[in-house]
């Protein structure tokens, strides 16, 4: 990643492009992934005005397919919903995180632009444009969105007009998708063997809470807690070897 | 056609609101950063929520008979080898053989 040789100023044209030429692999990544959400959203009963609503306005992929899992289980009323929201805010959390360490190169932008371009932080977005560095724009930053959110937005709302196709998709083993997707997702936020006493603790809590509760959705914020519980934990032990 | 322009209220209303929280943990990361600085334990807890949400949301289902079970762990092992499509096309066809075996 030398590209610190370069040192006259890009038009923001050339930095809009730049944006699109870079996010074109994870675009080739995304669009199956939209499209399977979309067939997902389908099978949940989501219509494709549904879906393209969900996509362009939330915009973001991991909480989507567990806000679809959840409206399929246990459907959109009440309190059902009001989970389904809850839910969507614990996979995001990491944002606060993400959002806080672009701080430095929102500084000084007015409030209003800086708002309107944090809509569209999802982590490619955020891992490119932490990759950029310093020289960051508000040009590329946008040649990225644009790309990105079109591309979720269509590869979406496509999945949910040919999901309604398939009739049965449990008899393909598909019922089984939603877990393999989400370990997929899992998988992306392994860091180490550091990772796993978090994850083992959500688990147990997890299953424990599913056992006494029988469906819903409480097992999901016992597990959160727990795995929360377990890694600031693990911090302060670090912390404390460190000074020792 | 038509049915694929049904709005449903109730799911407009939970992507409504997906939507302003989604929006705020975006904003809020520059935002909080300047006031607060969250101390080590805080920033580690809020780090490990997504992934534990995953697990949570997954465990009960994962482990709700011996052939998902199987094909789970399959697809942990293939998860950071394999492009996630090629993963879960693999833990798809996994679970069929292993239903119809176990």
């Amino acid at each position: 990643m030398s590209m610190d040789s370069i040192t006259i100023p890009a038009s923001p044209r050339q930095e809009f492009a730049a944006g699109v030429v870079h996010c074109l692999p994870i675009v080739a990544g995304a669009v199956p992934f939209g499209f399977l959400l979309g067939s997902l959203a389908a099978k949940a009963g989501l219509s494709a005005l549904d879906m393209g609503l969900m996509s362009a306005l939330v915009f973001a992929g991991s909480s989507q397919f567990v806000a679809v899992e959840l409206l399929d289980k246990n459907g959109s009323g009440g309190t059902a919903g009001l989970a389904v929201v809850g839910a969507i805010l614990l996979v995001n959390l990491r944002h606060l995180l993400m959002g806080a360490t672009l701080e430095p190169r929102f500084r000084g932008v007015p409030r209003g632009r800086a708002g309107l371009a944090l809509f569209f932080m999802t982590d490619e977005q955020w891992a490119l444009a932490l990759r950029r560095g310093p020289e960051l724009t508000l040009a590329y930053w946008y040649g990225v969105a644009v790309t990105l959110y079109l591309a979720w937005l269509t590869s979406t709302v496509a999945g949910t007009l040919a999901g309604a196709l398939i009739a049965d998709p449990a008899a393909w083993g598909l019922d089984f998708t939603f877990i393999a997707v989400f370990l997929c997702l899992l998988a992306g936020f392994w860091r180490g063997a550091g990772s796993l006493p978090p994850w083992l603790a959500s688990a147990a809590a997890a299953l424990a809470v599913h056992a006494l509760s029988s469906g819903g959705t409480w097992h999901i914020l016992a597990g959160a807690l727990a795995g929360g519980a377990v890694a600031a934990i693990q911090a302060k032990g670090q912390g404390r070897a460190r000074d020792a | 056609m038509l049915e694929s322009l049904h709005l449903d209220w109730s799911v407009f209303a939970i992507v409504l609101g997906g939507a302003l929280v989604t929006w705020m943990t975006r904003i809020g990361g520059p935002w909080l950063i300047a006031r607060i600085r969250p101390g080590r334990a805080a920033s580690a807890a809020l780090e490990a929520t997504p992934g534990a949400v995953l697990v949570a949301l997954v465990a009960p289902a994962a482990l709700s008979r011996p052939s998902d079970a199987l094909a789970a762990a399959f697809v942990c092992l293939i998860a950071r080898r394999v492009p996630m499509v090629v993963a879960v096309v693999a833990g798809v066809v996994a679970v069929v053989l292993l239903r119809r075996l176990l």
